[in-house]
């Protein structure tokens, strides 16, 4: 047993430092669906932004780090508020319309970033004092992914906090239960709708800044990542934050310790889990209770 | 009601964005038209890359090109020519189209370029058929043996792999681990190393082929690498994939523990910088380096680097000789009175070519037999490069 776990603990580690970057991205993409009931299919994009901000910006100093956040902060803001905006006059019109609407910005930006960025992927460097490795358990682990694990738990931690235990959050889990019934108190709830949606995009392109040394920018990295995205939603369950951090959870564990034990199988794992959970669960693992 | 539908929804959509996202690769950006009247120059298709993932490598090759038609005075064989640029793009459909282009509406006398393997396969019967020549200038599937008016001056896939199996199995004291790309080129490259390496009494520890392109994380299969008791790891990245693979290779501690060796390509060109201090040590296959030591490829260094301010990769020393092949069919065909058939013809009695990477000659199929070098990422006057260690052999 501890001749597996020694093998094996290096991917455990990496699942759990993946699994917080795919809630990053998972939680907007969640509550945006749970809640307003609108598919983001540009989700990844605000990812790409994020990490070629860190690209751009990013010069192995510290300082560049929290430049490149700052902005990335506030091109996910801009960004979710312009999606929110383009997908309001299709309330009601079903998902397929925003589906091709999302889908569309999303394809228009990929080529503007090509245009900007060109057509490599941009491997972005940490600050330099996280640039090496450590020894964990006699085990050489990346120093930034060790860094990312602490920031991206804290950011969790925060997430959870604001959604579960504040008024501000209570209204938006409310929203999420039954629209109609918060509108009737009073309430304007396309307020709480563009709110929640910047700020899941927000936190989309703060995973991107983030996620950079981990995930490198490039083209096609923005579906990659709504894939992964899709995925931990569908197995989390809607709307739920608790369901986006066990789904993203769950798939950091798939896509390493997964790969790690079944290589010859990596293809498949990803969406054999989801269809394993649509069968068994289809309203996701960790889904909230609801009427 | 809704809440069992919509995950069921957006797996649906997580489908189609995959399937879309396949179709999206960019094919902006035709070719530069230039009018020609007839009888006048004879007219060259360049088939590379402007747009997608490969970019890079179809500048290099046009680089390439251009610098040999520079220092001819962009004469080819005593006769003017016009070059045509057409963007391969990146998937076959969009190579195919290119290559159509040229050749029916263009009225190309021969085409060169071509990168992706993908493309080569889908155009094989379009030059076939209209008998016009291509002088394919990087992709050679090792499928393609029997072609009458498709040469190659690069190399068949399997062949870095192959140069050096037989090495590596006499260098390493242990088994040897492989980890590649899971596509054709990552297959060929490790049949072609098993080839001399099996032969020559190589133990192979395990073969693990990673999802294409979908895998950015190395970690899993690294890890497994690391714990096989592996003496030396080959692999096949190109690219992207390659810089991840390198720098995770020494996030993770292989680094120094397990050697690793790989074909040419996994630190080729652009890749190299974008590697940094981890590629340091790693050692690979090619057919040619920018520090080869010869008269023709000190200027050829000399004229490329005035031209792009980059040293030369195999890729663009490739097509450098794809115009010198040229030159000499053209020439041999008589010059202004050569037409496709003639310099096809020509093409074949070409008996050696002088290049920058050494003397070659052509094999049966249609591709160059030549030496092969082993090199190391080593640090020179402050800045990453390959430097060749020692030759191994030619094929």
């Amino acid at each position: 047993m501890s001749g597996w776990f020694n093998a094996h603990f290096v991917s455990m580690v990496d699942g759990v430092a993946y699994g917080l970057l795919l809630f990053t991205l998972a939680v907007g993409l969640s509550l945006v669906f749970g809640m307003m009931d609108v598919l983001n299919l540009a989700h990844g994009t605000l990812y790409l932004a994020g990490a070629y901000t860190a690209y751009a910006l990013s010069d192995g100093s510290w300082l560049g780090l929290l430049i490149a956040l700052v902005v990335g902060l506030v091109v996910g803001l801009l960004g979710g508020g312009l999606l929110a905006a383009a997908v309001a006059p299709l309330q009601g019109r079903g998902h397929l319309d925003q589906a091709a609407l999302t889908l569309g910005i999303s394809l228009i930006a990929a080529e503007v970033m090509v245009m900007l960025f060109g057509a490599e992927v941009l491997p972005t460097a940490p600050p330099s004092a996280l640039s090496g490795s450590v020894s964990v358990l006699g085990h050489t682990y990346p120093v930034y992914r060790l860094a990312f694990i602490g920031i991206a738990t804290l950011l969790a931690a925060l997430v959870y906090l604001a959604f579960e235990r504040s008024s501000v959050g209570a209204l938006v889990r409310a929203t999420v239960a039954d629209r109609d019934m918060v509108r009737t108190m009073g309430v304007d709830t396309r307020k709480v709708l563009f709110g929640v949606f910047g700020f899941g995009a927000a936190l989309a392109a703060v995973g991107g800044v983030l996620g950079a040394p981990i995930i490198a920018p490039g083209p096609g990295i923005d579906e990659r990542v709504l894939v992964l995205s899709l995925v931990v939603v569908v197995i989390g369950g809607l709307g739920s934050v608790r369901g986006a951090l066990l789904g993203a959870l769950l798939i950091g564990q798939v896509q390493t310790l997964g790969v790690a034990l079944v290589p010859s199988y990596a293809p498949f794992l990803l969406f054999g889990a989801m269809l394993l959970v649509l069968a068994l669960r289809p309203q996701g693992l960790f889904a909230p209770g609801r009427a | 009601m809704r809440a069992r539908r919509t995950p069921i929804l957006i797996a649906v959509a997580a489908a189609t964005a995959l399937t879309l996202s396949a179709c999206g690769g960019g094919t902006l950006g035709g070719g530069d038209e230039e009018e020609a009247g007839s009888g006048g120059p004879i007219k060259i298709g360049l088939l590379v890359p402007q747009s997608g993932v490969y970019k890079s490598l179809g500048d290099d090759m046009k680089a390439g090109f251009e610098v040999y038609l520079e220092e001819h005075d962009n004469m080819l064989g005593g006769v003017e020519v016009e070059v045509i640029l057409a963007d391969e793009g990146e998937t076959a459909d969009s190579g195919k189209a290119a290559a159509d282009k040229l050749v029916k509406q263009d009225e190309v006398t021969v085409v060169t370029g071509v990168v992706s393997s993908a493309v080569m396969n889908g155009v094989v019967d379009l030059f076939e058929t209209s008998k016009i020549p291509l002088v394919g200038s990087n992709a050679s599937p090792t499928t393609l043996t029997d072609a009458t008016y498709i040469w190659r001056t690069s190399y068949v896939n399997d062949q870095p792999g192959e140069a050096l199996g037989a090495y590596v199995a006499e260098q390493v004291d242990g088994s040897v681990y492989f980890l590649a790309a899971d596509y054709q080129a990552g297959l060929d490259e490790v049949t072609g190393f098993k080839r001399s390496f099996d032969a020559a009494g190589g133990e192979t520890a395990d073969e693990v082929y990673t999802p294409f392109p979908g895998t950015t994380n190395f970690q899993p299969f690294l890890a497994n690498a690391n714990s096989s008791g592996a003496e030396a790891l080959f692999s096949f990245y190109a690219g992207g994939a390659a810089v991840e693979f390198v720098k995770q290779y020494d996030q993770f501690g292989l680094k120094g523990q397990i050697d690793h060796y790989s074909a040419g390509f996994l630190t080729e060109g652009g890749v190299l910088d974008a590697q940094g201090e981890s590629a340091l040590g790693t050692f690979t296959a090619m057919n040619y380096n920018f520090d080869l030591e010869n008269e023709l490829n000190a200027s050829f260094v000399e004229a490329y680097e005035a031209k792009t301010g980059l040293k030369p990769t195999t890729y663009a020393m490739a097509s450098y000789d794809a115009a010198h092949v040229l030159d000499l069919a053209i020439e041999a065909a008589g010059g202004e009175d050569a037409d496709s058939e003639s310099i096809n013809t020509a093409i074949g009695e070409i008996e050696k070519v002088e290049s920058p990477r050494g003397t070659w000659t052509w094999s049966e199929i249609g591709t160059p037999v030549q030496t092969w070098y082993l090199r190391e990422v080593q640090e020179v006057d402050g800045t990453l490069a390959n430097v060749v260690i020692q030759e191994l052999g030619e094929l």
